[in-house]
C-alpha cells in the first residue's frame, strides 16, 4: 500500500482539524508526486477520531445558557456533532484502503515522468493539445525531488507573505512574493516576470485604493 | 393588458441612449470587481453609490441594476477559470465550471455561465412582473420551521455530492457544519469555540473557506503534481451546439423556477439557491455521475439559480419594503437616497418608478449577455498564462480577495490554513463540495431549529405538524430513499476495485469526457 | 434607517449574537468588505500631535480618516460614508476625509484599531449603541471611556409592532400578554443586543416581568418582520425606517414607539411616555475619537461637525435616510453615554443578562 512508505515520513498532518499543518520535515527519499500527503484510513480515521475528542472536550466544556431557559443549549449540536464525527471516524478505520479507488496505476507513469525531468502530457485529456506546455519550454513546477517539500516551501512562503502583508504595505509584499515564486517555480522570461511582478501590484492598489476607494495597505511606500 | 402597457412605459424611461451607456458602465465596472474574490453585488453596488448620487434616479438606478449582474456574472468568472470562486452565490458554479475548464472548455463554461444567467435572470424578472403581489405571501409563509426543513432538505444533498466514498463525504459535511457554529451565538450570545480571539466572534467568512479549499488547494494540488495534468488548454471557443443549448436549457429553465422561489424568501438567497439548483439537477440528470467532472448541466443550473435568485429576492424589497438580503439591503439604501421609497404601496402609488426599477433590472440582464459574451474570449486567454506564473497570481487573488473582505492578517492566515486542509482533503478523497454545504447550511439549519423551538416553546412537533414544513421534510426523506437503497446494495462488494473506475486523483480532479 | 446600525456578518456564521446582523447572510458574505487601512504602520505620528495654533486652536495637517467599525454597506459604513462625502462636497474640510472599514466582532476589532492610536486627532469613529452593549456582553476589551465622545449627531427609534388584525390595541396589552408567555416576540438582533434591551426596557417601564418574555432574536429585523407577517411570531421590536413600508400599507400596526415625542413619518403611532410608560430608546449615532485629544481638537471637531448638520445636504440627507437630527456636543454627548450606560445595565441585569 502506498501509503505505508509515504504516511509514517511525513509528518502527520492535522486532517480536517482547522489548525496549522507541520511543514513535512524529514527524509529526502523522493516521493512520488501523487503519493506525498495521502494517507491510509486508519492514519485519517486515528487523526480525525483525536480532531472529534478534542472538540467533543470543548462541546462539554461550554456553559448552559440560563440566562432565559432554551429549549436548544448552543453546546447542544456541537455534541452530537462531536459524536457523530467520532463514529464516522471509527468508520472510516475500518474501511479498506482501495474502496477508495485509489489511482495506483496513473501516479506511477507520472512519476516515472517527473523523474526523467521530460514534461510531456501524460494524461489522456490533454494529448489533444500538447504542445502548450513544451512550448514555451516551462520545466516541471519547483526545484525540490521532494514533493513534500515542495509543498512545505510553498505554505511557508504563503505565510511569509500573509505576515509581511501589512508590515511591507500591499505594493512591496505582493510584487516581492509574485517575483520571487515565479522565479523559484521556473519561469524563466525574467524581465517578463520583473514586469508583472512590478505592474501587477501598482495596477489592484491603484484600482482598489484609488479607483473604489478601498485602501490596501501602504506600508513602508509613502503612499 | 395594463401590465405590458407599463412596462413598456417602463422601457420608454430606461431605453436612452445615455442610459444604455450607464447600464454599459455598470455591467463592466460590476464584472470587474466581481471577478475579484471576496468583492461580490453587494461590496460593488455599496461602492458605486458615490458615483450614483449625482446621476438621475432612473439613470441611477439602471447603472446599479448593471453593476448588481456583472457582479454576479464576474464571480462565476473567476469561479471556471481559476476555481476560485468570487462571490458566494457562484461557488456551486465551480463544481463543474472548473472541471470544465480544465478539458479546455473554458470558453464553453463562460458562455453557458452568461447564456444561463440570461435565463434566470428573464424568468426571474418574468415572475417579478407576473405574480409579484401574490408572492409576498409566499415569501411570509415561511418561518423558522419552515427554513429549518428547507435546509435539512438542502442538507440531504449532501449523500448525492458525497463522492465515492460516504463516510468522507459525512465528515466532510459533519466538519462544514463545525465550522459553521464557530464564532458568537445568534440565539444566546454564548461564544463557542473562539478561543477568544475577537477575528472569530462573527465566526469564520464563508468565502474565507471556499478560496481556500478551492483554489488554494487547487494550487498546492498543481503544484503537487508537479506541473502535470490541469489546466494547459487555450481552447477559448464559446460555440455551443444545438445540441449542447437542448441539454442545457431544461436544467436551466428547472433552475430559473426554483432559484427564483428561493430568492424570495428572505432567510435563504442566492448561496442556498445554487446549491439546491445544482444538487437538485444532479440527482435528476440521467448523467448526474458526471456532475462534478466537468458536466455543463451542473453549470447551467447553479448560475441561472443564483440569477433568478437574485432577481427574486426584490419581491420581498418591492412587495413588503423588507429587503430579503444584504444586497438589497444596500439597494434599498441606494433607492432610499435616490428617492424612491419601495413597499407595498409603491406600485399603486408610483407605478412608474416601479416598472422603471422592473425594465432597468432586465435591461441590465441583456447588456450582460451582449456585452460579456464577446469578452469571453479575452478572460479565457487566462488559462494561457504559464503555470510558473499563475500559481503565484491565483495566490494573490485569493490573498487580495481575503484582505478586502476582512482587512485581516489573521484571516490570511485562516486562508492559508484552509488551503492546507482542502489540500490534504482532495489528496485523501474528501469531497469538499459537502464541506461548503454544510457550512452554508449547516448554521442556517440550527438556528432556525432553535428559534423554531424556542417559539413552539420546546415542542418538537412543530416540524411535522406545520404542513409547509412537513411536505419538505418528507421531500428530504424521500430524496435520500435511493442513495440508500444504493449504499445499502453497493456494501457487500464496496471493496471490489472493479466497483469504481479510478481516474487519477479524485472525483474533482481529472474528468473523463461526460457522456453524450 | 435601521438597517443603517447592521454589522455584516458572513454566512453560517452564527456569531454576533449581540450585535444587528444584515438581513439575508449571502450577502453579508459577499460584501463584507474593504476595509482600508491607511497609513496604520507609520507616518501619522507627525501630524498626530501638533499643529494646536498659537492662538490655542487647531486644524488638522492632513486628512481626517473616518473609521467604520463595520463592513461597507452597513449602518455605520453609511453614516461614515455620508459624512466624509458632505464633509468635503460641502467645503467643510482642506483635504478629502478617507473612510476606513475595519469589520470584525459587532466593532470591537475597529474599537481596538482606534484605541491603539490614542491622541491621534485625525482617527474619528462613528458610534451608535453597541458601543455600550457589545462591551457589556464582553465581547469587547473596550468601552466607550476608552475613547473621547465627539458629537452626537442622529437617532432613529424603536417600534413595537403586531399584526393588523390582532387585538392588541396599547403596549399595556401587549406588556401583559408577553409577561404571560404567550406571545414570542421577534428582534433583529442577538439576546442582550439593541432590539432586545428595547423590549425590555419597555415591558420593564410597564410594569412587566421581562425575564418572561419570549424573545426570538433573527438576523435582522427584516426577517423578524416577515416572521411577524407570516404569523409565526406574534409581536416585532425593529427600527422605524425598517418597518415604514409596512406601516403605510396597514399590513402591520404599531403599538408604541420608543422616542420622547412622536416621530414626524409614523404620527399616528403613540409614543410609550403618552400611554404612561417612562421608556425611550435611541438609536443614536455619533462620533468618537481616540483618548487623549487635546481641548482645542475636540472644539474643533464639535464644531466641524455641528457646522455639518447645519447644511441644507446634510439635512436633505439624514431625512432621506430617515434619521432625526440629535446634536449633542462632547461633554454632552459623554454624560449621555455615562446615562444610557446606566440604564442599559440595569434593564440587562434585570433580564438576567449581566
Amino acid at each position: 500500500m502506498s501509503e505505508k512508505s509515504t504516511a509514517r515520513g511525513s509528518a502527520p498532518a492535522t486532517g480536517a482539524a482547522p489548525g496549522r499543518p507541520r511543514k513535512p520535515r524529514g527524509s529526502r527519499v523522493p516521493v512520488l508526486p501523487e503519493r506525498a500527503f495521502r494517507f491510509s484510513p486508519r492514519t485519517l480515521g486515528v487523526v480525525i477520531a483525536l480532531f472529534a475528542i478534542g472538540y467533543l472536550v470543548l462541546a462539554f466544556q461550554m456553559p448552559d445558557y440560563t440566562a432565559v431557559q432554551v429549549p436548544v443549549q448552543p453546546a447542544t449540536l456541537p455534541r452530537w456533532l462531536g459524536a457523530v464525527l467520532l463514529v464516522l471516524a471509527v468508520l472510516l478505520f475500518f474501511q479498506r484502503p482501495q474502496a477508495d479507488g485509489e489511482p495506483e496505476a496513473a501516479p506511477v507513469a507520472e512519476a516515472a515522468e517527473s523523474a526523467s525531468g521530460k514534461s510531456t502530457d501524460a494524461d489522456a485529456d490533454t494529448d489533444a493539445d500538447p504542445s502548450a506546455d513544451t512550448a514555451k519550454g516551462e520545466a516541471r513546477l519547483g526545484r525540490f525531488e521532494d514533493t513534500r517539500l515542495e509543498i512545505g516551501l510553498f505554505v511557508a512562503a504563503l505565510a511569509a507573505y500573509a505576515a509581511l502583508f501589512e508590515f511591507l504595505g500591499f505594493i512591496l509584499a505582493t510584487a516581492l512574493y509574485l517575483g520571487s515564486m515565479t522565479w523559484y517555480l521556473g519561469y524563466r522570461r525574467h524581465l517578463v516576470n520583473a514586469v508583472v511582478a512590478i505592474a501587477l501590484p501598482f495596477a489592484l492598489y491603484a484600482g482598489m485604493t484609488w479607483g473604489l476607494d478601498v485602501a490596501l495597505p501602504t506600508g513602508l511606500l509613502p503612499f | 393588458m395594463g401590465m405590458l402597457d407599463q412596462l413598456m412605459y417602463g422601457f420608454s424611461i430606461a431605453l436612452t441612449p445615455e442610459n444604455l451607456l450607464y447600464v454599459f458602465i455598470g455591467v463592466l465596472a460590476g464584472t470587474v470587481i466581481g471577478i475579484l474574490p471576496g468583492l461580490g453585488p453587494m461590496s460593488a453596488i455599496a461602492l458605486m453609490i458615490p458615483i450614483a448620487y449625482g446621476m438621475d434616479p432612473t439613470s441611477a438606478i439602471i447603472m446599479l441594476a448593471g453593476v448588481y449582474y456583472g457582479a454576479i456574472f464576474g464571480g462565476s468568472t473567476s469561479s471556471i477559470l481559476l476555481n476560485a470562486p468570487g462571490v458566494a452565490g457562484t461557488v456551486a458554479t465551480s463544481f463543474d465550471g472548473y472541471p470544465m475548464a480544465l478539458k479546455g472548455q473554458a470558453g464553453k463554461a463562460l458562455a453557458i455561465a452568461a447564456i444561463s444567467s440570461f435565463v434566470g435572470g428573464t424568468i426571474g424578472v418574468v415572475g417579478l412582473m407576473a405574480i409579484a403581489p401574490s408572492l409576498a405571501s409566499f415569501a411570509v409563509s415561511f418561518g423558522p420551521t419552515e427554513y429549518f426543513a428547507l435546509m435539512v432538505l438542502g442538507l440531504t444533498a449532501v449523500v448525492s455530492l458525497g463522492g465515492r466514498n460516504l463516510t468522507k463525504g459525512l465528515i466532510s459535511a459533519v466538519v462544514g457544519v463545525i465550522i459553521a457554529l464557530v464564532g458568537i451565538d445568534s440565539q444566546t450570545a454564548i461564544t463557542r469555540f473562539t478561543f477568544d480571539r475577537p477575528e472569530l466572534y462573527e465566526g469564520v467568512e464563508f468565502l474565507i473557506v471556499a478560496l481556500g479549499v478551492f483554489a488554494l488547494a487547487e494550487v498546492l494540488v498543481m503544484l503537487s503534481r508537479r506541473g502535470k495534468g490541469g489546466v494547459r488548454k487555450s481552447v477559448t471557443s464559446l460555440r455551443l451546439s444545438r445540441g449542447e443549448l437542448a441539454r442545457i436549457t431544461p436544467p436551466a429553465l428547472r433552475s430559473s423556477v426554483l432559484g427564483f422561489f428561493t430568492g424570495v424568501l428572505p432567510g435563504a438567497g442566492a448561496t442556498v439557491a445554487s446549491f439546491l439548483a445544482y444538487s437538485a439537477e444532479k440527482r435528476i440528470a440521467r448523467d448526474g455521475k458526471t456532475f462534478g467532472q466537468g458536466n455543463m448541466k451542473g453549470v447551467a443550473a447553479p448560475e441561472a439559480a443564483n440569477n433568478a435568485a437574485a432577481v427574486g429576492s426584490f419581491v420581498p424589497l418591492m412587495t413588503l419594503g423588507v429587503p430579503g438580503s444584504g444586497t438589497t439591503a444596500i439597494l434599498l439604501g441606494a433607492l432610499m437616497v435616490l428617492g424612491v421609497q419601495p413597499g407595498p404601496t409603491m406600485l399603486t402609488d408610483d407605478p412608474g418608478m416601479f416598472w422603471g426599477v422592473v425594465a432597468s433590472m432586465y435591461l441590465g440582464t441583456v447588456v450582460l449577455l451582449v456585452l460579456n459574451l464577446p469578452l469571453i474570449p479575452v478572460f479565457a486567454k487566462v488559462l494561457n498564462t504559464p503555470r510558473t506564473m499563475l500559481l503565484p497570481l491565483v495566490v494573490v487573488f485569493c490573498v487580495v480577495g481575503v484582505y478586502g473582505l476582512s482587512f485581516s492578517v489573521f484571516d490570511l492566515g485562516l486562508l492559508a490554513a484552509f488551503g492546507v486542509i482542502g489540500f490534504l482533503m482532495r489528496r485523501n478523497d474528501f469531497p469538499a463540495a459537502p464541506l461548503i454545504l454544510g457550512l452554508i447550511l449547516g448554521g442556517l439549519m440550527e438556528t432556525n431549529m432553535r428559534r423554531a423551538l424556542q417559539i413552539s416553546g420546546g415542542e418538537w412537533s412543530v416540524f411535522v405538524t406545520e404542513p409547509i414544513s412537513a411536505g419538505l421534510l418528507a421531500l428530504a426523506a424521500l430524496s435520500l430513499l435511493p442513495s440508500l437503497v444504493r449504499a445499502l446494495r453497493r456494501r457487500p462488494s464496496a471493496g471490489t476495485p472493479a466497483e469504481v473506475p479510478a481516474p487519477a486523483d479524485g472525483p474533482e480532479e481529472q474528468a473523463p469526457t461526460p457522456r453524450g | 434607517m435601521s438597517l443603517l446600525t447592521k454589522t455584516h456578518v458572513g454566512p453560517g456564521t452564527p456569531g454576533s449574537g449581540t450585535f444587528r446582523r444584515a438581513p439575508g447572510f449571502r450577502a453579508a458574505a459577499v460584501a463584507a468588505a474593504l476595509p482600508l487601512l491607511l497609513a496604520a504602520c507609520g507616518g501619522t505620528d507627525d501630524g498626530a500631535t501638533g499643529g494646536t495654533a498659537e492662538d490655542g486652536t487647531w486644524a488638522p495637517t492632513q486628512a481626517i480618516e473616518i473609521t467604520a467599525p463595520a463592513a461597507t454597506g452597513g449602518g455605520w459604513d453609511t453614516l461614515a460614508r455620508t459624512s466624509a462625502r458632505l464633509l468635503e462636497e460641502e467645503g467643510l474640510v482642506d483635504h478629502s476625509p478617507q473612510v476606513v472599514n475595519k469589520p470584525g466582532a459587532g466593532g470591537a476589532i475597529g474599537w481596538g484599531y482606534i484605541a491603539n492610536n490614542p491622541g491621534d486627532p485625525h482617527k474619528l469613529f462613528v458610534t451608535s449603541p453597541p458601543i455600550l452593549l457589545v462591551p457589556m456582553a464582553g465581547d469587547s476589551d473596550y468601552d466607550h471611556d476608552n475613547f473621547t465622545p465627539i458629537a452626537r449627531l442622529a437617532t432613529d427609534y424603536m417600534v413595537y409592532l403586531v399584526a393588523a388584525d390582532s387585538d392588541i390595541e396599547t403596549f399595556a396589552d401587549l406588556a401583559e400578554q408577553v409577561e404571560s408567555g404567550a406571545l414570542s416576540v421577534g428582534g433583529g438582533s442577538g439576546p442582550g443586543s439593541m432590539d432586545h434591551v428595547a423590549l425590555a426596557g419597555a415591558l420593564r417601564a410597564a410594569g412587566a416581568d421581562a425575564t418572561q418574555a419570549n424573545y426570538i432574536p433573527f438576523d435582522g429585523g427584516g426577517e423578524a418582520l416577515t416572521s411577524l407577517l407570516g404569523g409565526h411570531v406574534d409581536a416585532a421590536v425593529v427600527g422605524v425606517g425598517e418597518a415604514l413600508g409596512m406601516l403605510e400599507s396597514g399590513d402591520l400596526r404599531a403599538v408604541g414607539v420608543s422616542s420622547a415625542e412622536r416621530v414626524d413619518v409614523v404620527a399616528e403611532v403613540p409614543t410609550l411616555v403618552e400611554q404612561d410608560i417612562d421608556f425611550t430608546f435611541d438609536i443614536w449615532r455619533g462620533v468618537m475619537g481616540p483618548t487623549d485629544l487635546t481641548e482645542p481638537q475636540i472644539a474643533y471637531h464639535e464644531t466641524l461637525f455641528a457646522d455639518l448638520m447645519e447644511t441644507e445636504a446634510w439635512k436633505e440627507e439624514s431625512a432621506r435616510l430617515g434619521w432625526t437630527d440629535a446634536y449633542q456636543d462632547s461633554e454632552e454627548f459623554g454624560a449621555f453615554l455615562d446615562d444610557t450606560r446606566g440604564e442599559f445595565a440595569e434593564i440587562l441585569t434585570e433580564v438576567g443578562l449581566q
